[in-house]
């Protein structure tokens, strides 16, 4: 999730190799302190996976974990808090972008986006007075994108253009209904109206909406593979009967997965088989050639050459949060164990086998990784 | 996350009224390292406490009266209950806080702990390590949760209008019926003594754009008492507080926390003869609050509507046969919640009547046997239809005094419940006065008890949480403990009391989400609180000045010991349970003067169900001064109160910023 596209993972794999061959040790459990300080920026100046958590919906108790890669290290939970004098990150963590040497958290419920020094995790701006922010994405170290659902009583959602140097609102796009997640490819911004069935087309460039690209109900996640096809997740439009007291089957559309193909716009649409489960959670691995997502109860992997829907379970788990490690293929699974307490991170090998598993933050809803 | 999951959750925002999603919150939680506790500061406090006792020398013509109230059969609440404990809130206190909410004043005086949702929010109270539906709250003699709920609202009830407010600890089902797990907070209508007519007003302006106005009436003849009262509270809650969660910790203005409280209450009662009367009661609140926004959330213009009124009307007649009482009640408990994307009411009707028979033989035994109906029907937003249900219960208490320091009493009650089938709940008490000289006065106490609760209706009927097949809760209650009394002729009167208690509650239901990420219900299978509450209370008089002063520390340990399916909360303190607590309380008068002082430390509590997020401890200190002056037969008094002198920064409910120091001045006419 929260992907970084091919450039930036490229370029920040780049980056980070340089500093992380030099140090192997850790010291006590509380501190990623590498060994040689001068090499590297901050304690997060290595490779591992941020993780995302949540928190529970109405406080601001959502927060980010890391776990180093390196031998030996055990998850850091709260490390915003811990940067910032124990400062809570905010109301419902929805997604975490890094680019260059920054991080940019989106707090939903908190109307904001946290900015700190991605290695350091230490806080050196916010965006605020957003209305329900829910993906973020940097064109550059000057421009940003943010979705807004704005509010759920029927307004249009949209995205702001944020001006990086001073974390201020430029101008808002109208898009479609409760937009989700964006992803910038060839110049273009594709966002995914989930409250509608189609995905919208913004030209970097002008920042003006250049086309609308039907889908299927509820398209809610994107990826980009090594052909630089854009995927689209649909999860589906669920409708309850008249009381709201169940899930009326008869209305309730199936998801699909959908592959747009930039310069045609062209679209091919694989519709799940049942209504009765929603697909979620669409990531890509590092090579950009297999797609993971989670259906009816089960992990599924899908090659990006594929003519039809998949129907290899690698895990045989749903999560609340999934990550793939660009680097070696590794599946994270987050599971909410129902956010009356911390989240539980399962590791699995990219033959679905389990490695190991570890408590993160409440609600682990994604994986960055670094 | 997903945004399907969001929707989900989404809907069950919008189905949900706020107290219901509040009561998920309220969970279970998580691993036994001992907080460090300050104990220098308890310490400190009971040697204050004592310290203030000791130089005590000189009359008091109320302390044989008050020893022998203690004494020989009790409160009324306490007749039925030896070898449990039972406290009365002061009533100066009372008098000097009566703007306040029975939140307020029982969170600043008692061991209860209060979660408040802000200071405009939901309170809801965690008692002896239990949770909100496992307090009962009585309003003379009648259990007032609303069946939705099964929980009372403590910041919605005032304490203008109240006559008594009394704290049993500990389990009392047999006596109180279902719900009371934890304890039982018992309120009583005022009562109307001495002859003619009488006023009472108040005016009071305080920081934060908070206003108080009360008045009441009320006249004793021969035959009939009458009493009438109304309040109204306006609060602006417009405090500063800083920001914790913003960029740069700014200090910000509260916004979202504007209260208007409002209600009356009206109280008759008519002698038919010497043995016979008839009591009339109303009781209505009404509570407009915006409902203050967790700090860095966004507020969603979440507002909440609650209307009760409570009617009851009780009937008494002595006779050869013993005191026959009747008591029947109408409540009605309207809730509106809205926010920018929900409206939700819950509209809940209670008929109860109870009739009981008390016997007693002189003052070695009494014997009530007593049958309570309860009807409920409730419409609810959330429910599929409307909802009714029937209760009943029968119940038989006994008290026995074998020789003059032992006292013995044996309780029984069984319920009935539509498609529950609870089990029947016994108490068994003793207090053993085993020393006694002029001066000491040993008693040794204890009690075993058992108690159950049926599910609310919310726990049963809501749509896509409530789980129809939900077990009710079954609790075992042991406790013991130590009373000494120490009398210096007039002047000193110190009581000493410590116990120790240990329950078990299996089937505790607990709001928690699924695997979905819908909150639904569950039972979790056995779930331990043991602790230790120590109470001193201290009067002493020395010349025209009269001290007072009452210390009390808890310690309270609240955990699951079982559990049905793998979780890892399995022996850790609960969410919002402090291990300690500590109050501390002094009023000094001379003459017209009267200081008032209380002191309330809170230890750390956590605020998941894994022990890593807690809450700071805190210590809260109020002060008080009071000039009565004498204007002919009438009193006028003057109060100047500061609320947190000390300006701590605290939070009762994770991120839910609290008032700084504030300011009250209060005038107070009374005609007697």
């Amino acid at each position: 999730m929260r992907k970084l596209n091919f450039f930036r993972s490229f370029f920040l794999a780049a980056t980070l190799i340089t500093s992380s061959v030099a140090f192997t040790s850790c010291d006590d459990e509380n501190d990623v302190e590498p060994v040689i300080e001068n090499e590297v920026r901050g304690p997060y100046d290595q490779e591992g996976v941020f993780i995302i958590n949540e928190g529970n919906w109405g406080t601001p108790n959502g927060s980010i974990s890391f776990l180093s890669d390196s031998a030996g290290h055990q998850v850091q939970n709260g490390i915003f808090s811990n940067a910032n004098a124990g400062r809570p990150l905010g109301d419902v963590i929805q997604d975490m972008e890094l680019y260059d040497s920054l991080a940019y958290i989106v707090a939903n419920n908190s109307n904001k986006i946290e900015v700190v020094n991605a290695y350091t995790f230490e806080s050196v701006g916010v965006v605020e007075n957003l209305q329900l922010p829910r993906h973020f994405v940097a064109l550059n170290n000057e421009k940003g994108y943010v979705t807004e659902t704005v509010d759920y009583a029927g307004s249009q959602g949209r995205v702001s253009v944020i001006d990086l140097n001073n974390y201020t609102v430029t101008e808002t796009i109208e898009v479609g209904m409760e937009p989700e997640q964006l992803l910038v490819a060839g110049g273009k911004l594709y966002v995914a109206n989930s409250g509608d069935n189609n995905v919208t087309v913004i030209n970097t460039a002008t920042d003006a909406v250049e086309s609308t690209i039907t889908v299927s109900d509820a398209p809610t996640e994107l990826a980009l593979d090594r052909d630089n096809n854009i995927w689209v997740l649909s999860a589906g439009r669920i409708t309850y009967n008249d009381d709201w007291t169940a899930i009326d089957y008869d209305q309730t559309t199936a998801g699909a997965l959908s592959k747009i193909t930039p310069g045609t716009q062209n679209v091919q649409t694989y519709t799940f088989g049942s209504n009765q489960s929603q697909p979620g959670n669409l990531t890509i691995n590092g090579n950009g050639d297999k797609l993971y997502f989670n259906y009816d109860g089960g992990t599924y992997v899908q090659d990006v050459s594929a003519t039809s829907l998949s129907n290899t379970v690698i895990i045989d788990h749903s999560f609340y949060g999934l990550g793939v490690d660009p680097d070696n293929g590794y599946i994270y699974g987050g599971d909410s164990n129902g956010f009356a307490g911390e989240g539980t991170v399962h590791v699995y090998q990219p033959d679905g086998t389990k490695v190991t598993e570890f408590r993160a933050g409440i609600g682990p809803n994604g994986f960055v990784f670094n | 996350m997903l945004p399907g999951k969001k929707l989900h959750g989404l809907r069950f925002m919008r189905l949900l009224p706020l107290p219901f999603y509040l009561i998920a919150c309220f969970g279970i939680k998580a691993t036994g390292y001992v907080v460090l506790f300050s104990f220098r500061k308890f310490f400190a406090l009971a040697a204050c406490s004592f310290g203030l006792a000791v130089p005590a020398v000189a009359q008091q013509d109320s302390t044989a009266h008050q020893l022998r109230t203690v004494e020989v059969f009790g409160k009324p609440a306490e007749v039925y209950a030896a070898g449990s404990r039972v406290s009365t809130v002061d009533s100066s206190y009372l008098s000097t806080y009566a703007s306040s909410s029975l939140a307020d004043a029982l969170q600043a005086r008692t061991p209860i702990y209060f979660k408040t949702y802000g200071v405009s929010g939901l309170s809801s109270v965690a008692f002896r390590g239990t949770s909100a539906t496992q307090t009962a709250v009585l309003w003379n003699g009648l259990n007032i949760a609303p069946a939705t709920l099964g929980q009372t609202d403590f910041s919605t009830l005032p304490v203008s209008g109240i006559g008594e407010v009394a704290v049993q600890y500990g389990s009392a089902a047999a006596t109180y019926g279902s719900g009371a797990i934890g304890g039982a907070v018992l309120l009583s209508s005022p009562e109307y003594k001495g002859k003619g007519f009488g006023a009472d007003l108040q005016q009071e302006a305080g920081s934060f754009g908070r206003y108080f106005s009360s008045g009441s009436l009320h006249y004793s003849g021969a035959k009939l008492e009458v009493g009438a009262s109304a309040y109204l509270r306006l609060a602006e809650n417009d405090f500063t507080y800083r920001d914790l969660s913003r960029f740069r910790t700014p200090e910000v203005k509260q916004e979202h926390a504007a209260q208007q409280l409002r209600g009356f209450t009206q109280d008759l009662t008519y002698h038919l003869s010497s043995k016979t009367n008839v009591a009339l009661h109303t009781w209505y609140t009404y509570a407009d609050r915006e409902l203050q926004p967790a700090m860095g959330s966004a507020y969603n213009n979440a507002k909440q509507l609650d209307e009760n009124l409570r009617l009851m009307t009780t009937f008494g007649h002595s006779s050869r046969w013993g005191q026959t009482d009747i008591k029947a009640a109408y409540f009605k408990d309207y809730l509106h919640y809205t926010d920018n994307s929900t409206n939700s009411v819950a509209d809940v009707q209670t008929y109860q009547l109870q009739a009981e028979q008390t016997y007693t033989q002189g003052q070695n035994w009494s014997l009530r046997g007593g049958i309570n109906l309860q009807h409920f029907v409730a419409e609810n937003d959330g429910y599929a239809g409307q909802q009714d249900e029937n209760r009943a219960s029968v119940f038989a208490l006994f008290r026995y005094n074998p020789v003059e320091p032992l006292a013995l009493s044996l309780n029984f009650r069984q319920a009935f419940v539509e498609n529950y089938d609870p089990l029947p709940t016994p108490a068994l008490g003793f207090n053993w006065k085993f020393y006694n000289n002029n001066r000491h006065q040993l008693s040794l106490k204890g009690n075993v008890s058992g108690s159950y609760r049926v599910p609310t209706l919310n726990d049963r009927f809501w749509i896509g949480a409530g789980n129809p097949n939900l077990k009710p809760e079954q609790g075992w209650s042991y406790e013991g403990g130590l009373r000494h009394l120490l009398v210096l002729g007039n002047t000193l009167l110190l009581e000493t009391e410590a116990t120790a208690y240990h329950m078990f509650v299996d089937d505790w239901i607990q709001w928690a989400p699924d695997y979905t990420g819908n909150w639904r219900p569950t039972n979790l299978q056995k779930v331990r609180s043991q602790g230790i509450e120590l109470s001193s209370t201290a009067t002493a008089t020395v010349g025209d000045v009269k001290l007072s002063g009452t210390a009390g520390y808890t310690y309270t340990s609240s955990e699951q010991v079982a559990v049905y399916e793998g979780t890892g909360d399995k022996g850790k303190q609960l969410m919002y349970v402090p291990l300690h607590k500590a109050t501390f309380s002094t009023e000094a008068s001379y003459r017209g003067w009267s200081v008032l002082g209380n002191l309330n430390y809170t230890g750390l509590r956590y605020t998941s169900n894994s022990e890593t997020t807690s809450l700071d401890d805190f210590l809260l200190l109020q002060l008080a001064l009071n000039k009565k002056l004498q204007i002919r037969q009438n009193t006028l008094i003057l109060t100047l109160r500061s609320d947190n002198v000390t300006n701590t920064e605290y939070q009762t409910m994770a991120y839910r910023a609290m008032p700084p120091r504030g300011y009250t001045f209060s005038l107070r006419f009374i005609i007697p």
